[in-house]
């Protein structure tokens, strides 16, 4: 209790002016623009760089303006964008914001809300990340491009709002498997092998509920729709070429039935720990999308099988695609063109995640393994970085022991529904606690609203492995719940009324 | 693993061996499907609580459900009759003297000489608005006779309901024997979301099953969850659904504070099957490894029960833990779910699988009891023993009082908790003698897929490790083919919620990995059978 009192006295108060809790009328428009990257590009999200001479798929930016108006004054102006790419740096987002406000002055800049679908076979936005070969798309140009095409997109969403109608639902489709296996001695592994006599459990939780937020226009027609899906695109993460992963057949799907301008929005719920691929029971999948796709050949065996190819992104798409449209069904019934909105944005410190001296050892260890080979020094350079990250992290703790982590956090109200983002690749507990101690009727979250980097639990600190290590947290357990007790009261102050 | 080898193997029997020899050119798989009501005509005790429940009359019937399957190749039979009950466990002899299986079992041999008796498999449901299956005086279940619990109405006793249902199955089971004709199977996997674990983990470390999600001090969902839905589908020699397996990692226990006897979802579900597969498709319901998980909604309630209000499930303006929305919400889920996958589950049907049936008694470590559950059990008593005592006296003293209805349900709690308390002690000087306890499990396999059963409610990890280990292309686990009590994991021993308790449990992790070991050694060997 005084660990909170004493952050509630951090926060700091960037604080935007709330609307009142009266209904108003809603604004709405879309619009959803190409941010493929030229090509050669290289990909992001692997430790080593991927060069993509071909686009399987485009690479798209998806955008929602809405806007709340009391008579003629407007009193809110949110706008949604999701890009397929891996995350979204803090640089990115600042170029995308100043790109817009050159279009739009009348915009608070801040109230953009830009999310990655995570992607790993997305363009590199991460510039330093990855050694770029000459000749290769620069970040900086990518960065750029996307800024542009994006607020071009916000800008046509801008000038065609009309009058429209919102509403939400909830469903369920089986998308996320958590990733980390946990083993006899007590450690864990990501995308462990759970066939061994060793395996004990799957580490953490899941969450399968899909959240739908749809938006139409005064004649009926839908005009967007944000999906809010507990599970990272990362089915073909592997590969050396562009892919927007399950959203483009998901896309494509729902762009047949409502329309080709249909914007789809994709939201990553808390998602830090999870995967789209099965971890276990894989031969008994891999039939059934064998034999859905009427190629099924008997036979066992083949417990080891890659989902990473077509069929089961499609198979994954198809399956949100169902929720989404038994959603559709029963809330279009429920639209509501008048309603409160409010749109807070926040920025407060929480506890970064200490690096022990043992830590900055073993990484230090790791650096010189990886630089007394030549060869492993360039194709490693992400990993050396990734270290010597946390040593210098270690230098900075003998001057401040305990360091803070800034998070800038969105929350909404949209009727009977919040909306919440946080910066990080935030493990599903966390996400289950904000959802849980919610008062909103139906909270979505959004992660990787910002630069990224793992929150991990408790439990999976101890249980180790990549993504609950130092290298992988800027901000560990104690800080994730202190981002959970900050977003909650964020949301609740919402519903005082 | 040396504890498991040594595990002795009480009894193996291998179906295939078991039949009497036949012509060698009619190999053939036959199938029968059976249905009998079980449902009492007279008030009787409800399982599933710590108090005691005279029933109040019938939501719906309730029910067991029967597939009889008999395979013959190169002039060998073997079979299995897998039998669903809308119970609350099927006692076995694991807990106590009585022993519903083996009364089936011997019912049997006059009734339907041709089904051995490791034959049967028989799960429950695990329906909290079941009648009690005993052999026990109720007395020594509850602290009070059933003359007291219901001195105006005759009641059928749990012992008496025993024989009536033994003889009710017993019939059904010769019924779908007879009834057997040539068939075939498909089986697949499905998904719904349905089921929830229901252990939450506080900021301080422990656990609780069922608490408050929206409290401060919460901080996670203890365990895993499981929404894959197992379906195997049985077919006609014309092709046609005759009915189908459902195994799903939830027990059916929404109504499981009712007065009123109900088969809970599986009702709902039965009735949303015939409507949309045709009304002669039996379904029969297994529950998957599910110890931790339960229909209630630990967290997004306020958004679910909104749209199970609009889809127009709370006709009866209801919703929330316990509402019969949750029910008719399920039978919806697991209708579509078994439907999505239906038109290529007709097109790959199986009409001779491989098959092979094992039974085992396997002995299985106790989880040993230290002296600090002693000092716990002690309490308890103490306490709950004095207050039942209490409530007894005040009882007699008035027994004007004993015409109120449900008067009794503060005493039977006491008891109840007061013998859970006695039970620690007498397990405690039990283990001495019997360190290990005699478990019968069994694997059925058809074609590539396996059915593997117990007799626990099994945690959930239990059962992944099993999924994720076995040699069928996909296996069915089902608990609860047996008298119950808990199998924890060491993580929700930790925690200390209920199901994880000394009193909850016979079995701890050590029985937990033996069991585990046991039931892939046993897939691996109906898959290594030519």
């Amino acid at each position: 209790m005084k660990a909170i009192q004493r952050l509630s006295g951090l926060i700091i108060a960037l604080f935007i002016g709330i609307s009142e809790m009266t209904a108003a009328t809603i604004l709405v428009g879309a619009a959803s623009t190409d941010i493929t990257p030229r090509l050669p590009a290289a990909l992001d999200g692997q430790m080593q760089v991927r060069i993509a001479k071909t686009a399987e798929t485009p690479l798209t930016a998806q955008v929602v303006v809405m806007e709340s108006v009391n008579g003629t004054k407007s009193e809110n102006i949110s706008v949604f964008v999701t890009c397929d790419i891996v995350t979204v740096p803090t640089e990115l987002k600042e170029m995308i914001q100043a790109a817009v406000k050159k279009q739009i002055p009348a915009l608070d800049s801040r109230k953009i809300i830009v999310n990655a679908s995570h992607t790993h076979t997305g363009g590199v936005v991460r510039d330093g990340w990855y050694t770029i070969p000459e000749g290769v798309t620069k970040v900086r140009d990518y960065q750029q491009f996307i800024a542009e095409q994006v607020s071009k997109a916000v800008a046509t969403a801008w000038n065609s709002r009309e009058r429209g109608s919102v509403a939400w639902g909830l469903g369920y489709a089986k998308v996320a498997f958590n990733r980390r296996a946990v083993y006899a001695g007590g450690n864990a592994q990501m995308y462990g092998k759970t066939d061994g006599p060793d395996f004990r459990g799957i580490e953490g939780y899941e969450d399968q509920s899909i959240n739908s937020l749809f938006f139409w226009n005064a004649s009926g027609k839908l005009l967007a729709v944000c999906i809010n899906v507990a599970s990272p695109a990362q089915i073909v993460e592997g590969r050396s070429a562009l892919n927007a992963d399950y959203w483009h057949p998901l896309r494509e799907k729902l762009k047949k039935q409502y329309g080709n301008d249909l914007a789809v929005l994709g939201w990553i719920g808390a998602a830090g720990d999870q995967t789209p691929r099965p971890m276990y029971e894989k031969d008994a999948d891999r039939r059934m999308l064998s034999l859905s796709k009427g190629n099924y050949t008997k036979g066992r065996g083949n417990r080891n099988t890659d989902f990473s190819n077509e069929d089961y992104m499609d198979e994954v798409a198809g399956r949100i695609v169902k929720s989404v449209n038994e959603t559709y069904e029963l809330v279009k019934k429920d639209q509501y063109t008048e309603l409160p909105v409010m749109h807070e944005v926040k920025s407060f410190d929480v506890k970064a995640r200490v690096v022990t001296s043992e830590e900055k050892e073993a990484c230090l260890k790791s650096i010189a393994e990886d630089k007394g080979d030549a060869q492993r020094a360039v194709a490693f350079s992400r990993r050396i970085a990734w270290n010597q990250e946390v040593v210098d992290r270690f230098e900075k703790q003998k001057t401040n022991p305990q360091p803070m982590y800034t998070v800038e956090a969105h929350v909404l109200r949209i009727g009977d529904i919040a909306v919440c983002t946080n910066p990080f690749e935030l493990y599903t507990e966390f996400g289950i606690q904000l959802k849980a101690r919610s008062k909103a009727l139906q909270t979505f979250i959004i992660q990787l609203v910002g630069p990224g980097t793992y929150v991990p639990t408790k439990k999976a600190t101890e249980g180790g492995h990549y993504s609950a290590i130092v290298q992988s947290n800027r901000v560990g357990y104690e800080g994730g719940q202190e981002l959970v007790d900050n977003t909650l009261n964020m949301v609740n102050s919402f519903w005082n009324d | 693993m040396r504890i498991v080898i040594s595990c002795c193997i009480l009894f193996i029997s291998i179906h295939a061996f078991s039949r009497p020899e036949m012509n060698p050119s009619a190999d053939s798989f036959k199938i029968g499907w059976a249905m009998a009501d079980v449902t009492p005509d007279k008030p009787v005790l409800v399982a599933g609580q710590f108090h005691a429940r005279v029933s109040e009359g019938v939501m719906d019937p309730i029910t067991a459900t029967v597939l009889a399957m008999e395979s013959v190749k190169n002039g060998k039979s073997s079979a299995a009759v897998m039998i669903s009950v809308d119970w609350v466990s099927v006692s076995d002899g694991m807990r106590d003297a009585s022993d519903f299986r083996g009364r089936l079992r011997e019912l049997l041999k006059d009734l339907a000489p041709a089904v051995k008796g490791e034959d049967i498999m028989i799960n429950a449901t695990h329906s909290h608005a079941a009648p009690l299956v005993s052999e026990t005086d109720p007395e020594k279940t509850y602290g009070i006779s059933l003359k007291m619990m219901s001195p105006e109405k005759e009641m059928m006793s749990p012992k008496d309901y025993s024989e009536f249902a033994a003889q009710k199955l017993a019939v059904a089971v010769r019924q779908a024997w007879n009834s057997r004709a040539k068939g075939g199977i498909s089986y697949g996997l499905s998904k719904a979301v349905i089921g929830y674990n229901r252990l939450q983990a506080l900021q301080t470390g422990k656990s609780l099953m069922y608490g408050n999600t929206d409290a401060k001090d919460f901080s996670h969902i203890e365990g895993y969850e499981n929404h894959n839905l197992n379906l195997m589908y049985t077919w006609n020699e014309k092709s046609e659904l005759t009915g189908v397996v459902v195994n799903t990692p939830v027990p059916s226990q929404v109504s499981e504070h009712s007065y009123l006897l109900s088969g809970d979802f599986w009702n709902e579900t039965r009735a949303e099957f015939k409507e949309k597969f045709g009304k002669n498709v039996y379904v029969l319901g297994q529950v998957s490894a599910a110890g931790d998980q339960s229909p209630h909604h630990m967290w997004g309630t306020k958004a679910e029960e909104r749209m199970q209000k609009i889809m127009g499930f709370a006709e009866d303006g209801t919703t929330g833990r316990g509402a019969l929305a949750n029910r008719r919400m399920i039978a919806f889920r697991l209708t579509e779910a078994t439907a999505s996958i239906l038109p290529y589950m007709k097109k790959n049907i199986e009409w001779n699988p491989p098959f092979a049936h094992k039974t085992e008694v396997i002995r299985l470590s106790r989880r040993l009891l230290g002296e600090q559950d002693l000092v716990d059990a002690r309490k308890e008593i103490a306490t709950w023993k004095a207050e039942y005592e209490k409530a007894l006296a005040e009882a007699k003293a008035d027994p004007e009082k004993m015409k109120t209805p449900r008067w009794y349900t503060s005493l039977t709690v006491h008891h109840s908790k007061y013998r859970r308390g006695e039970s620690v002690l007498e397990r405690y000087e039990l283990e001495k003698k019997q360190p290990v306890l005699p478990v019968e499990i069994q694997v059925i396999r058809i074609g590539d897929m396996a059915i593997a059963s117990n007799p626990f409610e099994l945690y959930l990890d239990y059962g992944i490790r099993m999924l994720a280990s076995s040699k069928a292309t996909q296996t069915f686990i089902v608990q609860l083919a047996g008298s119950g009590t808990y199998l924890p994991t060491a993580r929700s021993i930790a925690g200390g919620a209920y199901g994880a308790v000394p009193a909850s449990t016979i079995m701890g992790p050590e029985g937990g990995n033996q069991l585990v070991e046991n039931t892939l050694r046993i897939i691996e060997e109906v898959f290594s059978e030519k």
